[in-house]
């Protein structure tokens, strides 16, 4: 387990913390019903628990499901590659992934941090991707 | 109880206005609506209006532009369900006893109110991380295409469908029929989805008069047609791994709406479906119960969906031909069925129409699959 005090966490998501180069994304667990739930957040949906845990996700998922956006909104580079990560917590994510050419549903894919598809005034801003 | 009707629908045609202003187009379907209805500006108790990106007060300024004022007006906003949750609100007011009739409009300038691809609110995490709605569908496709065996130029052919349906409608947004070829050589936007797959970006309006059967008693005139079900529900958080190619929120909120009209899912004759892309005419049908999780898209090969077909899908030209303004769709969907019912659809008049559907939904926000459904039953 990732030990959150000494784990570098970036100033523009405090969504992820990055250990030993692998990224880990921050969810919730409800302690009374078991549901993981990313981002992580206050209440639990399922049964209203008030009081649920911080926990990491593994750095590895399976892809669920897959496409190429090749039209987006201004903010967006086209085009990029975006999958649904299902991962081992028993919760699932968007995430872009880092390739042109998508993945087939079942892959297997890392947790990293990589540039783009979002663009800002610096330029391609880096954040989790699979790969 | 009081039972609730449609008296009177009035639409502008679905397409680009740049010389007219939303509060424009909101007036003429109003107009258009009280004189189909036979009603004076005076007589609407309230009025409900949908709209998403139009800004403040935009129902003031179209119902201002008809000369209506002074009354209730309540503004909506619930995604792409805007319109048919005028109508839910309206319907709840009748029902309620409040007012005897009342006004629901739909209106929307999406050419100047909007560019691009639309996307979640840009403050969802999913929309950071660069979802855009063509996206989402493109990603439920795929799912529907890998876990029933479908092929991408299957899909299409709901487009094909449409299409050539809205070719028959004089308030389309599109004119001409497409074939099969001419769709799987359009644009990729998000694979497997092309460009004929995805809803344009339409302005327009759509109105319609709603009153109780005690003043329709009072009134007379038999043009009227029952709002059977009028059913609002918001999608439900996800919690695990689910089936993205079933639909929970239009199941429950179709359930409900049986419910209240004391129909089943046999019985419905026609639909209106929320195609804002070609798939999800597939996954809006299936999760209404009308046809057996993926065996939609074989149906529609076979024909079966067609005006002529065992379970006419569309036949306005759905939001793929007729156009998509967002807030106008759910009340345009209405005003269809009324058409239909009322045997004045003309060219695509579907044969014994006597129970439709209105399945309106909208939006997209992390952890749901989509955040608000309407689900509207009228009964000839």
């Amino acid at each position: 387990m990732v030990n959150l005090d000494e784990a570098e966490v970036l100033p523009r998501a405090a969504n992820f913390v990055i250990e030993d180069g692998k990224v880990h994304l921050r969810a919730s667990r409800c302690p009374s019903c078991g549901a993981a739930l990313y981002p992580s957040r206050e209440i639990c949906p399922a049964d209203g628990t008030d009081s649920l845990e911080d926990i990491l996700l593994s750095s590895s998922g399976t892809v669920y499901t897959f496409t190429v956006a090749r039209q987006s909104t201004p903010e967006f580079r086209t085009p990029y590659v975006l999958v649904y990560v299902d991962f081992p917590e028993n919760v699932r994510v968007l995430l872009p992934y880092d390739g042109t050419e998508p993945p087939p549903i079942g892959a297997n894919v890392e947790i990293v941090m990589a540039d783009g598809p979002r663009i800002d005034n610096d330029g391609l801003v880096s954040i989790p991707h699979a790969r | 109880m009081e039972d609730v009707y449609v008296l009177g629908i009035g639409m502008t045609p679905f397409g680009k206005h740049p010389d007219k202003s939303p509060a424009d187009l909101g007036s003429q379907a109003v107009s258009l609506a009280l004189s189909d209805a036979g009603v004076g500006r005076r007589d609407i108790g309230a009025a409900w209006v949908g709209h998403v990106f139009q800004g403040m007060a935009m129902g003031q300024r179209a119902l201002y532009a008809a000369g209506i004022s002074g009354i209730p007006i309540d503004n909506v906003e619930n995604a792409c369900s805007s319109g048919s949750t005028a109508i839910w609100d309206a319907a709840l007011a009748l029902r309620a006893g409040a007012y005897d009739i009342v006004l629901a409009l739909g209106v929307e300038h999406m050419t100047t109110a909007f560019r691009g691809a639309l996307a979640p609110d840009p403050s969802d995490i999913e929309a950071q991380m660069g979802l855009t709605m063509p996206g989402i569908y493109a990603m439920r496709a795929q799912r529907y295409m890998a876990q029933y065996g479908v092929e991408p130029h299957e899909i299409a052919q709901i487009a094909v469908k449409n299409k050539r349906n809205a070719a028959m409608n004089p308030l389309s947004h599109f004119k001409k029929p497409v074939t099969l070829e001419e769709v799987m050589q359009g644009r990729l936007i998000a694979d497997p989805l092309r460009m004929h797959e995805c809803a344009p970006i339409s302005d327009g309006a759509a109105a319609v008069v709603m009153v109780t059967k005690a003043k329709l008693k009072q009134l007379g005139g038999t043009r009227a047609i029952k709002l059977a079900a009028s059913a609002l529900r918001s999608g439900r958080t996800e919690v695990g791994l689910v089936d993205m190619t079933v639909e929970d929120l239009t199941w429950r909120t179709a359930e409900a709406a049986y419910e209240q009209a004391g129909v089943g899912p046999g019985e419905i004759n026609f639909a209106e479906v929320h195609d804002c892309f070609s798939i999800a005419e597939a996954l809006r049908v299936e999760g209404l119960g009308l046809v057996p999780h993926g065996e939609y898209v074989a149906r529609v090969g076979k024909g079966e969906m067609d005006l002529n077909g065992i379970l006419p899908v569309n036949g306005s030209g759905g939001l793929l031909g007729k156009g998509h303004p967002l807030g106008a769709t759910g009340v345009a969907q209405v005003v269809e069925l009324v058409k239909q019912l009322r045997g004045d659809a003309g060219e695509r008049q579907i044969e014994n129409a006597k129970i439709g559907v209105a399945h309106c939904r909208g939006g997209k926000a992390q952890g749901v699959e989509g955040t608000a459904c309407t689900v509207n039953i009228l009964v000839a």
